[in-house]
């Protein structure tokens, strides 16, 4: 009985250990690929000699593709678009969390509908408006169009986080003479800090991971990384090790900080419908 | 100190307050003068919490109206009303430290006291309080009787117009809540201070309350000193929910000759009452004003049914025909008793109380008699 | 004064309403363009009524279109739940090798779709792909991963399958985790094998997150766009035209805006439909749930 218990034991971390392999199999491949030279590339697999060549010259905007400005473009929206969404959306997952007032719920519904509205809906006819409105291919009209993806996220998580504290808290800071901002700035948001620091690093994640955004508002000057990593496919002769390079150093920093809010993220990935 | 020349510190008036479909305060009126210790008593679910909430201004009455120091609070808002209130949940801020806890009204914009001024007061209410020792920590390693404790001294801390309390000492156990119910009015801040504490428990409530009013239902049933309560309660619940054993109430009817007859026959006492006679009636009567054996008053014969000891004192329930009733005797007088023994017993008219029958819709009404 | 509290809420709540109906605003717009011939050819349209919808349903390619996108959702979201509940199953075991492990889990899942895409299109690649090399000792040299209709929706679905797993995995590991453990305990005590541990208590018990994962991942599915305009833009022919795709193709490539949007149209309308169906179904499942606890 033992002895078939711990066969079974490894087994299961046997086809633990296979998934894993499927999972990460791909960005370790990608690592492999960019560190190949290019006359490498197609002559072997797991032999060859490494070079940063690949980096440089994705860094070193080399190839006609301004990576690096991406990389800065994908920063300042990804950025604009958490600080947008919380800026507008504390209030309201407050205000939504603590009263029950007319309206409230259908914002709410409009927002979670956002989360699973087709974005081209929205795009296509931003793509027409933007043109006209001068929005087209900028900052402004990358950070509105992310709130699609940021508002939604920011409202229903911190709805939950507001949601889980009892308002007998800042009813408390009111009887000790705070006003309801003093209250809320000094009781509430301390204690959803955790929640603040969940929501807007998945935003922002969120934000910098979206393709078709950029994809079709902008066409170089506010041009982001997801988009720049695919036009290394392009042209004649695939550049294989600078696609890995470019895709590589594109998923580093949400890779970082997904790494930091493990602990969150449950509740962040179901909007909070899930909490941990 | 509850005289009639001491003016007003909080009024509602016919207040009322529902969340949804259900009622929580159905036209409350409820007046408590300057200086009183106010004891509001009542089950769960009757108001008591959303009476509080609606004098400090975190609820929003749907009618009526607040008044505190005969100034109707309308669109006052809490922090502008000067009263302090101590939550059942404690409301502590679980990211800050008890000193923080205690400092919060006193740095808030409303007092502004100086940082030693203030670290001086709190000294001396954690003292009173018993809790100097714990300032430092962060209230989420305090005990629960640490953190009731903290969030009294938040409230005793400041000065305030009143204090309302929302089952203060509910959370502690019985022992050290004991000790609290006595430290609790000798606090010189309570004594100068209208104070309007809330319970379920009616023992705190006749051991604390200037006055006591009893809430059900989102009214206030009956208000008075501890006497006024106890010898002549509204109607048989308000009887029922002060002293243990629990008043007898013997069902029974009038009689043409102004007296009480029981459905047996078994129990019959003079009443002197103007009650239509044939009407259904409840005698009311305490178990420590029933005496075994011969004494003054009205006499009645019955025998033993069972004898519990509770200490000093031991609980005789007798048979009076269909009838049981209990009483409370000194535990020299009953140590010889036996179940079936036959007993006598007296009762001083002056300590009968008579009831209306309980009804469905309502419980029943106490009747004057002489 | 009693107003001025009624508005307090709604003061709050203005910035978000006025940022809501900046996304509605373009949301409404479209759908009065799809009453236009609106396109780059005719940037003075006509007003053509319903004509836009009754092109997109009598089309054959709007109809392969659905067929693929569904084919592509339900099969995305089956697999990924299985897989997902598995490994959470697996995980929940906390063994060292599970415990390093779940650290890792979610790396796939922060990778833009898009750049997933671009890293197993390099790996699928038929003649000098990494899959097919490490296939070729089982004599599977040479699938042409992308390059025939089925193997393309496959590898769609698969690139699918790797990034979104551990969002099914995380929110069923996150159930299994607030199990309560005392039904457990009884039916150890009762000497209740695995399976029917596992179908009487765990399934029904965890169900309500896994419904809640699958929920998320079938509608995102239905809405897919990334992995297959990196993949695939479509091909090879029609065979991974999603929904979406047609709609990009329509109104941005070929610049046709009312009748691309008008695909988007259908395809909310469809992903509305089913949002309402299945939160609907969500809520009794949860009740049915409860009841089991």
């Amino acid at each position: 009985m033992t002895m078939r218990k711990r066969l079974l034991g490894w087994l299961a971390d046997a086809a633990l250990i296979l998934y894993f392999l499927f999972a990460l199999f791909p960005i370790a491949w990608m690592v492999i690929l960019s560190l190949k030279p290019t006359n490498e590339l197609f002559s072997t697999y797991f032999s060859f000699s490494p070079t940063l060549d690949g980096y440089r010259t994705v860094l070193g905007d080399s190839e006609g593709i301004p990576f690096v400005r991406f990389f800065v473009n994908s920063l300042v929206v990804s950025l604009g678009a958490v600080a947008l969404s919380l800026l507008v959306g504390l209030p309201a997952a407050y205000a939504s969390a603590r009263w029950r007032f007319k309206g409230s719920e259908n914002l709410m519904f409009t927002l979670l509908s956002f989360r699973f509205a087709p974005e081209l809906t929205v795009i296509i006819p931003l793509f027409v408006l933007y043109q006209k409105l001068g929005l087209f291919d900028t900052y402004v009209g990358m950070v509105w169009v992310l709130q699609l993806v940021t508002l939604p996220l920011t409202v229903w998580i911190m709805r939950s986080y507001f949601a889980d504290l009892t308002p007998e808290l800042e009813q408390a800071a009111l009887l000790d003479g705070y006003t309801r901002k003093q209250a809320f700035v000094r009781v509430a948001l301390p204690l959803v800090k955790p929640g603040v620091a969940a929501v807007s690093l998945l935003a922002f994640i969120f934000a910098w991971n979206n393709f078709v955004f950029p994809l079709i508002l902008t066409s170089n000057e506010a041009q982001t990384v997801t988009v720049g990593a695919l036009s290394f496919l392009g042209g004649d002769r695939p550049k294989y090790n600078l696609t890995a390079a470019a895709a590589l150093v594109s998923v580093v920093p949400p890779l970082l900080l997904a790494l930091t809010i493990q602990r969150y993220l449950v509740r962040g990935l179901s909007f909070g419908a899930v909490k941990s | 100190m509850s005289t009639a020349i001491a003016s007003t510190a909080i009024a509602l008036r016919g207040i009322r307050k529902a969340y949804g479909r259900t009622t929580a305060l159905d036209g409350l009126e409820l007046k408590v003068a300057e200086g009183e210790f106010f004891c509001l008593l009542g089950p769960s679910g009757a108001g008591k919490t959303t009476t509080l909430k609606t004098i400090a201004g975190l609820e929003q009455p749907d009618a009526g109206t607040v008044e505190l120091d005969g100034k109707d609070m309308r669109g006052v808002e809490p922090y502008d009303r000067g009263v302090a209130m101590c939550f059942e949940s404690y409301a502590l801020y679980p990211h800050k430290s008890a000193y923080d806890n205690l400092a919060s009204p006193l740095r808030s914009p409303r007092h502004r006291l100086p940082a030693a001024k203030a670290r001086e007061r709190i000294g001396e209410i954690a003292e009173l309080l018993g809790i100097s020792a714990l300032l430092d920590r962060p209230v989420g390693q305090l005990s629960n009787g640490q953190r009731q404790r903290v969030a009294l001294g938040r409230v005793l801390v400041r000065p305030a117009r009143a204090f309302l309390l929302d089952e203060p000492l509910s959370h502690l156990d019985a022992k050290l809540r004991q000790q609290m119910r006595a430290e609790l009015k000798a606090i010189g801040a309570v004594q100068r201070t209208t104070t309007l504490y809330v319970t379920h428990d009616s023992v705190e409530a006749l051991a604390l309350g200037d006055r006591i009013g009893v809430i059900r239902d989102g009214r206030i049933v009956q208000t008075g000193t501890r006497e006024e309560i106890w010898y002549r309660p509204y109607d048989t619940e308000v009887a029922r929910a002060f002293g243990r054993p629990r008043i007898n109430l013997l069902p029974g009817t009038m009689t043409p000759d102004r007296g009480f007859r029981s459905p047996d026959g078994k129990v019959e006492l003079p009443m002197l009452s103007d009650t239509t006679p044939g009407t259904d009636v409840l005698i009311g009567v305490r178990p420590r004003d029933l005496t075994l054996g011969e004494g003054a008053g009205h006499q009645l014969t019955g025998t033993v049914y069972v004898t519990e000891v509770l200490g000093r004192s031991v609980e005789v329930t007798v048979r009076l025909g269909e009838q049981h009733v209990s009483l409370v005797a000194p535990r020299g007088e009953v140590t010889a008793l036996r179940p079936d023994d036959p007993v006598r017993l007296s009762v001083r008219p002056e300590n009968l109380l008579l009831f209306e029958a309980d009804r469905p819709e309502r419980p029943g009404r106490r009747i004057d008699h002489e | 004064m009693g107003w001025r509290l009624a508005l307090r809420p709604y003061v709050l709540i203005v910035p978000a309403l006025l940022l809501t109906c900046g996304i509605l605003y373009p949301f409404g717009l479209g759908l009065y363009y799809t009453l236009f011939d609106f396109s780059a050819s005719k940037p003075q349209p006509d007003m053509v009524r319903f004509e836009n919808y009754e092109t997109v349903f009598t089309q054959e390619a709007f109809w392969n279109s659905a067929w693929v996108t569904v084919l592509y959702a339900v099969g995305a979201a089956a697999v990924e739940t299985v897989l997902g509940v598995a490994v959470a199953l697996l995980l929940h075991r906390s063994t060292i090798v599970g415990r390093i492990l779940e650290k890792i889990l979610i790396l796939p899942l922060m990778i833009a779709p898009v750049i997933a895409a671009i890293i197993w299109k390099l790996m699928l690649q038929p003649s000098v792909g990494v899959v097919n090399y490490l296939l070729r000792p089982f004599g599977l040299g040479g699938v042409q991963w992308t390059d025939t209709p089925t193997g393309a929706l496959l590898s769609s679905i698969a690139v699918d399958v790797w990034v979104y797993t551990p969002f099914v995995a995380i929110l069923a590991l996150a159930g299994l985790r607030s199990l309560p453990t005392s039904p457990f305990e009884a039916a150890a005590v009762d000497g209740a094998g695995w399976w029917y541990t596992f179908r009487r208590l765990t399934l029904p018990m965890l169900w309500p997150y896994v419904l809640v994962a699958v929920i998320f991942r079938f509608m995102d599915s239905l809405k897919v766009f990334d992995i297959i305009y990196a993949l695939t833009e479509g091909g090879p022919g029609d065979s991974t035209v999603v929904l979406q795709i047609r709609a990009y193709l329509e109104a941005i490539r070929f610049q046709r805006y009312s009748f691309g949007i008008s695909y988007t149209i259908v395809l909310w309308a469809v992903v509305y439909l089913a949002a309402m169906v299945l939160v609907k179904h969500l809520g009794k499942i949860q009740r049915k749930a409860a009841e089991v606890k």
